[in-house]
This record gives C-alpha cells, sequence and structure tokens, in this order.
C-alpha cells in the first residue's frame, strides 16, 4: 500500500468527517447559546442578526484563502488529513510550515512527504497533532482562570484595569503590523490602501449616518486591499 | 432569566467539554490510521522529525493562549478548537464587538465574539467542504496568479482594515490615546524585523514578550495624563447600537 492509498482511503474520510461533524455541531451549540444569552441580556435582536451578518460576510474571503492552503497541501498529503486540519484547530499559514517541519525532520522535503511510504504519513499525522495540541491543553487547564481574572479586570472600578485591557489590543497592532510593514513595498501599499478604504467608509458612516455601511467596513477593506495587493505587484514586481 | 454567573459556569462548562472531546478526538484520528495500517513510527523517528516543530510550536501556541483568550473571553475555546485564529475568527470577533459596540473583557464582547465566531466557524467548515467537494474544478480558478497575488497579501489587508479598530476602544468605556502605550513596542518590533530576525511566523511568541511591555507603557502614560479613561453613559445607533 502507497502513501496516498492510505493518505486518500475510506477510513481517513470517515475519521476526519467524523471529526469535523462534532466541531460544526459544537459551533451551533456555541452560536446558540450566545444568541440566547445575548436576548436574556437585552440586547436587540436587530444587533445580533447585524453580528451574524457581519461574521458571515467577513468569513467569506478568508475562507476561499484557506480553501487556497488545502490545494497547497493536497498534493504532498493528499485530501482529508489537511482537510481536517484546516477546519479544526489548524491556521493555513501554521499548517504549511508544520507539514514542512515535520517532512524536513525526517530529512525530505514536503513534496517528496509520498517517497517515505505510509509510514511517513503516520509519522507527519502524530508529530502535527502533538505540535499544534500544547495550545489547547493549556486553554483546557489555564482558560478558565485567564478568563474570570480578565472578567473582574474589566468589572473594575479603576480607569488603570481598562487601560490593561486596550493594551492587549495595542500590544497585538505593535507586533503583527511592524512585520507586516518590513516584508516589502507591495505589503506596506496594500497595508496602507485597506487603511486607507476603512477611514474613508468609517467617515462616510459617520458623517453621512450610513448605518448599514458599519457592517461592511471590515469585509470590503480586506476585498478592496487584496484587489489593491494585484495592481501594485504588476506595477512594481 | 440565568445570571451573568449562571451563563459563564454554563458556558465553561461546554467549551471545556468540547475542548477535551476535541483534543481526544484529534490524537484519536492518527493513532487510529496507524494501528489500522501498522504505521506507527517507532520514539525515535518521531523524536527525530517532531524536536524542531515541537520547539517553535508550542511555546507558539502557548503564547497565543495568553494573548488571546482575554480579548476573546469563553469564545476562545471554539477559537481554538476551530483554529486559524489571527486570519479570520479573531478579525471577525472584534469586527462584530465593534458592530455591536461592545467593550473586549466584559460580557457583552463575550457573547458577541461567541456568536461571531460561532456563525463563522460554521460558514468556513461549509466552505472547505464545497473546496474539497468542487476541488477539480476550482483549482483552475483558485490559482490563477492574480487570485494567488491577493491571497499572499491577504495579512496586510487584514491588518489594514484591522488597525483603526485595534487602536481605537469600542463600547461604552473609551480608552482615550491608548495607542500611545504602542509606539515604543511598534519601534522595538519594527527594528528586530529590519535589522535582527524576520518575526514571521513567531508573533505568538514576540506578544508574549511585548504586552508586559506596553503594559508598563500605558502606566508611565496614564501617569503623565497622556491615555484617559471617558465612560459614556450611551452609545449612539452608529457607534454601535445601545440597547
Amino acid at each position: 500500500m502507497g502513501f496516498f492509498d492510505v493518505a486518500n482511503s475510506r477510513l481517513v474520510y470517515l475519521l476526519v468527517v467524523f471529526v469535523i461533524v462534532f466541531v460544526f455541531i459544537l459551533s451551533i451549540i456555541f452560536a446558540r447559546k450566545a444568541w440566547k444569552r445575548g436576548i436574556e441580556m437585552g440586547i436587540s435582536k436587530d444587533i445580533l442578526k447585524r453580528v451574524v451578518k457581519q461574521s458571515l460576510i467577513f468569513t467569506l474571503v478568508p475562507s476561499i484563502a484557506i480553501v487556497i492552503g488545502l490545494f497547497a497541501l493536497a498534493p504532498a498529503l493528499g485530501i482529508p488529513w489537511p482537510w481536517l486540519r484546516l477546519s479544526v484547530i489548524g491556521s493555513v499559514s501554521y499548517e504549511l510550515m508544520a507539514a514542512d517541519m515535520a517532512t524536513s525532520g525526517m530529512g525530505m522535503s514536503l513534496a517528496e512527504a509520498s517517497s517515505g511510504g505510509p509510514a511517513a504519513l503516520g509519522n507527519i499525522m502524530l508529530v502535527m497533532t502533538v505540535g499544534i495540541s500544547a495550545g489547547m491543553i493549556m486553554l483546557l487547564i489555564f482558560g478558565k482562570g485567564i478568563m474570570n481574572k480578565v472578567s473582574k479586570l474589566s468589572a473594575s472600578k479603576s480607569d488603570f484595569a481598562h487601560v490593561v485591557m486596550a493594551c492587549f489590543m495595542i500590544a497585538l497592532a505593535a507586533v503583527f503590523i511592524p512585520g507586516i510593514l518590513a516584508k516589502g513595498t507591495i505589503f506596506i501599499l496594500t497595508f496602507v490602501t485597506s487603511l486607507l478604504v476603512t477611514a474613508i467608509q468609517a467617515i462616510i458612516v459617520e458623517k453621512y449616518k450610513v448605518k448599514w455601511l458599519k457592517d461592511f467596513i471590515l469585509s470590503f477593506s480586506l476585498v478592496i486591499g487584496m484587489a489593491s495587493s494585484i495592481l501594485w505587484a504588476s506595477l512594481l514586481g | 432569566m440565568r445570571t451573568s454567573e449562571q451563563y459563564k459556569k454554563e458556558i465553561h462548562k461546554t467549551g471545556r467539554i468540547g475542548l477535551l472531546i476535541t483534543i481526544l478526538l484529534l490524537f484519536a484520528v492518527p493513532i487510529i490510521i496507524c494501528s489500522v495500517y501498522d504505521i506507527f513510527p517507532t520514539f525515535k523517528q518521531f523524536m527525530l522529525s517532531s524536536s524542531g516543530l515541537l520547539a517553535i510550536f508550542v511555546p507558539l501556541t502557548i503564547s497565543e493562549v495568553i494573548s488571546f483568550t482575554p480579548l476573546l473571553g469563553s469564545a476562545a475555546y471554539l477559537t481554538f478548537i476551530t483554529g486559524n485564529i489571527m486570519n479570520l475568527k479573531f478579525p471577525c470577533a472584534k469586527g462584530a464587538m465593534d458592530v455591536a459596540g461592545a467593550t473586549p473583557g466584559t460580557e457583552k464582547a463575550d457573547v458577541i465574539a461567541t456568536l461571531s465566531v460561532g456563525v463563522s466557524s460554521m460558514l468556513t467548515i461549509i466552505i472547505i467542504a464545497l473546496g474539497v467537494l468542487l476541488l477539480v474544478p476550482l483549482e483552475p480558478i483558485l490559482q490563477l496568479p492574480a487570485v494567488k497575488t491577493a491571497t499572499d497579501y491577504m495579512l496586510p489587508s487584514l491588518f489594514g482594515a484591522l488597525a483603526l479598530s485595534l487602536l481605537k476602544s469600542s463600547g461604552d468605556i473609551q480608552v482615550k490615546g491608548a495607542w500611545k502605550a504602542g509606539v515604543v513596542p511598534f519601534v522595538l518590533i519594527l527594528v528586530v524585523n529590519l535589522f535582527v530576525y524576520p518575526l514571521v511566523g513567531l508573533e505568538g511568541v514576540a506578544l508574549i514578550l511585548m504586552i508586559p511591555l506596553t503594559i508598563l507603557c500605558a502606566k508611565i502614560a496614564h501617569k503623565k495624563g497622556w491615555i484617559n479613561v471617558e465612560y459614556l453613559n450611551e452609545t449612539t445607533e452608529i457607534q454601535g447600537g445601545k440597547e
């Protein structure tokens, strides 16, 4: 039996579909609980519906990018395993890196993974699972404690407690944005385009009271920013 | 009607049970496959191929938990289960908080983020499943050079779209001038990226170091009066809608 006979076998598909269906049901349970609690708290249905609409529209483009990541992994690892990893736990950028590191640890490139036979597949699957599970285990043990501490901080009357909460967002921007800008001119231009598109939309929403646009700002900026990268790449690439 | 404490207890229970079952299922898949096809690696093989990956991914994923859990609240459970955090779930939840005018850390933000990540996860799972079903007809379209370029630049577009939202407070509690706390970490990370080592893929680890530094800068700025907190009694509809 070859690498892909196992990687694309009925058993692997069956197991993968089982896990994905479980996580899909879990997503429904979480969304339903949040909706119900929102109503109980007095958040209007209109706001909750807008949140759902905004989330669905925004999800479209990044999800398509994930499918493209699936196409990148499938020739090396078959279809079901990348399908599982990109639907559950994994991230499109981490999975490519993890698969590459797992195969290079065996002395081969990701593209050559199949030359190691089914044994290589077993090893890759186990290594990738162990590698990325630390976060989930950490969340299981410490998540509740962290969330309770944050709740207390937010409920605090101290001004500085709210400043600390804001710092998490600020630190996120301070870490990710320089890394993007340092990658080169096209990255900078794409970032600036998306930023400007966001600012213009925010002004339109504020000044002309175009309420519906607020729900689309993030999605429009993402798509226009990505589209602009094609222009910048053709001009400068 | 449930109290806030009852809801928290319930959502933590669901989250932790869901998390535990997912971990078990994720390990079960390779273990079952290795058992059925008799392809278990030897311990030596496993260690040789996993050491490099573990050295990077263990601290990375742990720092992600420490950095994102305070921002996502109980939505963190589903976010970490479904993955794609920085490229999809976090921006989606943050956008939803902005739409609802919710301040991160509050119960309202927790509920909104959970709803947002829940529906987002469902749609992502459906789209990836469609991608698998339509793999053959879709592949030539999704591998067009223009599509590939646009996808390569998704992260700068995403952060361009998100930058203002990250720097500006949403909800009833407004932290004015909070961006000032980010100047020193921003410059430091920029210098490291440009002249020391590109941090691509290691942002989680950098984040865990920059959060305390940002808080320290904020403490100084707050003392000097450069950062102030304002409590809004009423948010306007345009700011997210006060119920």
